[in-house]
């Protein structure tokens, strides 16, 4: 029973070409445990430098978003090695590296507030339909600028991650309630 | 002044060995730290001191990165504008960005950092294998 439950779980993602897979709460550790892991995978696979490079980079540009801007919020005490006194805020993700032919692909998955989906569908189209030059253009008047509202990082993760891809990033949402929807980002490399 | 910042390389965070008594400074490895301010904080605050005594002498500062994130891309771009505007202050500044031949992404990169050098002179060159 137990083992039938848990490799069906495990069949379901190797259908899918699923090599990695991590659904919880995202924490910077984790984004560096995974990160090894999967640097030692790439070089066992042999996959060339600058596709190693880029699959990382997408890693990490994905990890970071939904460290960062997932909407499923814990709050949890600090771990006893910080001096953090305040409660801090742990938030879930689920994110997934795998095969489909010769690409490598990094899907990641999080909630987010439903008043925020027009917003990140109007800014995510945009980055899918640019040029490779359009998308440095961009990228570098964007390098210049101040951090957007509720940015908590340089705002040019979305274009790091179209630019290190191969193909253009595939996105989509799922309504869950009232106040949230379900974003899904996907980059192949 | 300090005579150098020395910050030894993580997983997560790159090298950092400032010699400011031979005015070489360099920055090498991986970028991808958890916090940007609080690694290139003092980063900063070293480059400031040292850039404001410069003067009129001569600098030479090394990217020598293999990967870095998009927030550290912005600290980068912060460490660039700093040694322009020291050259526009009549310092002579050398910026080497070194960049793996097999990664064209940095090479991009290094070329989109370099477009903005004008006082201080820009050098794109190729890591030693």
């Amino acid at each position: 029973m137990l083992a039938g439950q848990l490799m069906d779980l495990r069949s379901m993602l190797h259908t899918q070409g699923v090599i990695f897979a991590y659904s919880g709460y995202v924490t910077e550790p984790v984004l560096s445990g995974v990160g090894e892991a999967l640097k030692q995978k790439l070089t066992i696979d042999d996959a060339d430098t600058k596709t190693l490079r880029s699959v990382f980079a997408i890693f990490v540009e994905q990890m970071q978003n939904m460290i960062r801007y997932s909407a499923e919020i814990v709050q949890t005490q600090p771990p006893p090695a910080s001096d953090a006194v305040a409660l801090m805020e742990i938030r879930y993700g689920i994110l997934t590296i795998g095969r489909e032919g010769d690409d490598y692909v990094v899907c990641a998955g999080n909630l987010i507030q439903r008043t925020d989906v027009e917003r990140l569908r109007a800014r995510l189209s945009k980055i899918r339909d640019m040029s490779k030059e359009e998308l440095k253009a961009l990228y570098k008047e964007k390098l210049r600028a101040d951090p957007e509202q509720g940015s908590k990082g340089a705002g040019l993760g979305f274009m790091e991650i179209a630019r290190r891809a191969t193909r253009p990033i595939e996105f989509d949402f799922a309504d869950i309630d009232g106040d949230h929807a379900f974003f899904a980002l996907k980059a192949t490399i | 002044m300090r005579d150098k910042l020395d910050i030894e390389p993580t997983s997560r965070t790159p090298a950092v060995a400032f010699d400011f008594v031979n005015n070489h400074l360099k920055i090498s490895g991986e970028s991808y730290p958890e916090d940007v301010t609080e690694f290139y904080g003092p980063v900063f605050s070293a480059l400031d001191t040292y850039l404001g005594k410069l003067s009129k002498g001569t600098c030479r500062f090394d990217f020598e990165l293999i990967y870095l994130n998009s927030s550290s891309a912005k600290a980068v771009m912060m460490l660039m504008d700093k040694l322009e505007a020291a050259a526009n202050n009549g310092a002579s500044v050398e910026v080497h960005w070194f960049y793996d031949k097999e990664d064209d992404t940095m090479q991009e990169l290094g070329e989109e950092f370099g477009e903005d050098l004008e006082a201080a002179k820009f050098h794109l060159e190729k890591m030693a294998d």
